[in-house]
């Protein structure tokens, strides 16, 4: 038997993104979708659960996210649970790994937590190792791909130089590469178990969370200005005779290498 | 309070993030490093060097645990370390034990006060971030490669040696598999990158032989990686890593802004590109207009000559 827990976080599904007076990205506007690292590892928790596991999704976020959660359901995952508070507003990553604590506690101890290796907004990647810290466990990242081994884990894990394969023993987090897995679609008998099943909801009251705890309050880290920065143009000349093109690009590339 | 920065490179120096350490607080720079890279970070600026002398740590959180412990009794003010895979799976879980604020991936850090600014992008590039730590330890993880090495010679460094401990191993080493391909990308001089105008898995073996003869990486653009014509770990962009070479040179590929995310930091960049229109050309500082097999067949002959 195995219990997994999984985080999940919904991103805003644009490349252009727009801050409040308080450095806070605005997200009421923008349509929201699954991060694409936590897709992955909502199914490669899919696959590892046996018969007799479960898979328990938790989000935190606005309440709209109770839609896309149920859809989750009909995937075939076995509870899913949204924290939502507005006093969550404005977390950084270090209140984002408190709230999760909080609610994995509550639900009970689970095998595995699986998160995504990072977040398209944010792009941290600190969740993971904050919730695993906090939770007194180790952190693998960048996993591309989990095995059992028996009782153990098989970890095969992207370093910059070569994949690391390491085997684990739980509880413990890991967070897992985006396009390692694919999530599956909802499928018939899913659906049908998912009837019935509703989303859990948890206020900071619910986890025993205080105002001081959470969302900006709760933050150790103050964004004190941000500036809109889209790439520079160059303009550099255009070359269409190959011949002088490549005398060109040849200097350059003598002027950079040793 | 007199400040000090500690700056953790237990897997291997950085030496350029040594040297901005130095030169925000001069004089006062912790090293953490392995015992065999003790010379180059006297070399560096590090004023205190701990030297650790162990086997193959696989477990983070355990060394996480240690640091922590001999954080305390250090008492340095800033923590710093190069944002490799395995630091920035680590400083999170030391970040979390010493109640300090973490920002991920700076770009530039620059003292105001006793205040570490600390400036990251986010969301693709397309925001620009300046962040301060609200805790009384500040903790960054800076993008490794960014900054360059300068020598400060320390000759009269304090050498402490550090031994670890690490009892009980929940994680176990099974097997390393290394990429062919040696340099990792996000710390080669020079990229050649290839994207959907190459056309195919055999275009991309033809840049990547131009690419070992020229010493550089090979990366690719995400559909060019969707196309299987090079694998994901390839992949430039806002999905893919953020690069920073001295020479990026994008061989087909038409610039997308979530390409440019990950790329537009290059210190040159040159366009190879059948179309005088593609967007690519407005963010190079220098643009060939063609066929891309031409010019790189051209390239590898003189490279070969
Ligand atoms: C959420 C999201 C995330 C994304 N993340 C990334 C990412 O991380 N990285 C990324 O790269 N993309 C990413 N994309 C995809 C991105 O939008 C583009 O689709 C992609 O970058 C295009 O790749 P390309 O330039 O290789 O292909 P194309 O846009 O098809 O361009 C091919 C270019 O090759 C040129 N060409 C054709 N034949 C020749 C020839 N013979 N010689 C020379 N030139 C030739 C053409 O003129 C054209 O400019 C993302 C998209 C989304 C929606």
């Amino acid at each position: 038997m195995n219990n997994i827990l999984v985080c999940v976080k919904a991103v805003p599904a644009t490349t252009s993104v727009q801050v409040d007076g308080q450095y806070r990205l605005k997200r009421e506007g923008a349509s929201l979708q699954w991060n694409i690292a936590d897709e992955s590892a909502l199914e490669a928790a899919l696959s590892l659960k046996d018969k007799d596991g479960t898979v328990t999704v938790v989000t935190m976020g606005p309440p709209k996210l109770e839609a896309p959660l149920q859809d989750l359901l009909a995937r075939g995952c076995d509870r899913v649970v949204l924290i939502t508070d507005r006093l969550m507003a404005g977390a950084d990553t270090r209140a984002t790994a408190g709230a999760l604590r909080a609610a994995a506690k509550r639900l009970g101890p689970a095998d595995l937590i699986l998160c995504g290796r990072r977040a398209i907004d944010g792009e941290t990647g600190q969740v993971p190792g904050e919730l695993a810290s906090a939770l007194g466990i180790p952190c693998v990242s960048n996993v591309e791909k989990l095995e059992w081994e028996k009782d153990r884990l098989l970890l095969h894990r992207r370093l910059e130089t070569g994949v690391e394969v390491l085997s684990a023993r739980g509880p413990l987090v890991v967070s897992v590469c985006e396009y390692a897995y694919s999530l599956r679609l909802p499928g018939i008998l899913s659906m049908r178990r998912a009837r019935g099943k509703t989303v859990e909801r948890y206020s900071a009251a619910d986890l025993g969370l205080t105002a001081e705890q959470c969302g900006l309050k709760g933050s150790l880290t103050k964004v004190t200005a941000m500036e809109s920065k889209f790439p520079g143009l160059r303009n550099g000349p255009k070359e269409t005779d190959p011949a002088k093109g490549i005398q060109a690009l040849r200097a350059m590339l003598r002027e950079v290498q040793p | 309070m007199s400040q000090e920065i500690l700056v953790l490179c237990p897997f291997g120096l950085d030496a350029g993030l040594l040297s901005k350490a130095a030169e925000l607080l001069p004089g006062r720079v912790r090293a953490f490093v392995p015992a065999r890279e003790q010379a180059e970070a006297a070399l560096y600026g590090a004023n205190i060097i701990h030297t650790l002398n162990c086997g193959e740590i696989v477990d983070e959180a355990a060394l996480a645990d240690l640091l922590a412990e001999k954080l305390k009794l250090w008492g340095s003010s800033i923590v710093l370390a190069p944002a490799t895979i395995r630091m920035r799976n680590l400083m999170p879980m030391l970040a979390w034990k010493l109640d300090a604020g973490l920002t991920a991936d700076c770009t530039a850090l620059e003292m105001a006060g006793s205040d570490l600014v600390q400036t990251r992008p986010a969301f693709g590039n397309s925001l620009m971030a300046s962040i301060r730590s609200l805790s009384r330890i500040q903790m960054a993880t800076v993008r490794p490669g960014l900054f360059r090495p300068a020598a400060r010679p320390n000759p009269k460094a304090e050498i402490i040696p550090e031994s670890c401990h690490i009892r009980e191993q929940r994680l176990r080493h099974v097997a390393f598999q290394p990429f062919s391909q040696g340099k990792p990308l996000s710390q080669a001089g020079i990229i050649v990158a290839g994207g959907m105008g190459v056309g195919s898995k055999e275009g991309f073996r033809k840049l990547s032989v131009l690419a070992e003869k020229l010493g550089a990486g090979l990366a690719a653009s995400r559909s060019a990686v969707d196309a299987g014509f090079a694998p994901y770990r390839c992949q430039v962009g806002m999905t893919g890593v953020t690069v920073c070479p001295r020479l990026y040179i994008a061989v087909g590929i038409s610039g997308a802004v979530q390409h440019l995310a990950g790329m537009s930091g290059s210190e040159k960049i040159v366009a190879i590109n059948s179309d005088p229109k593609a967007p690519i050309f407005g963010y190079a500082d220098y643009g060939i207009v063609g066929d891309w097999e031409t010019v790189i067949d051209q390239l590898l002959k003189e490279e070969l000559s």
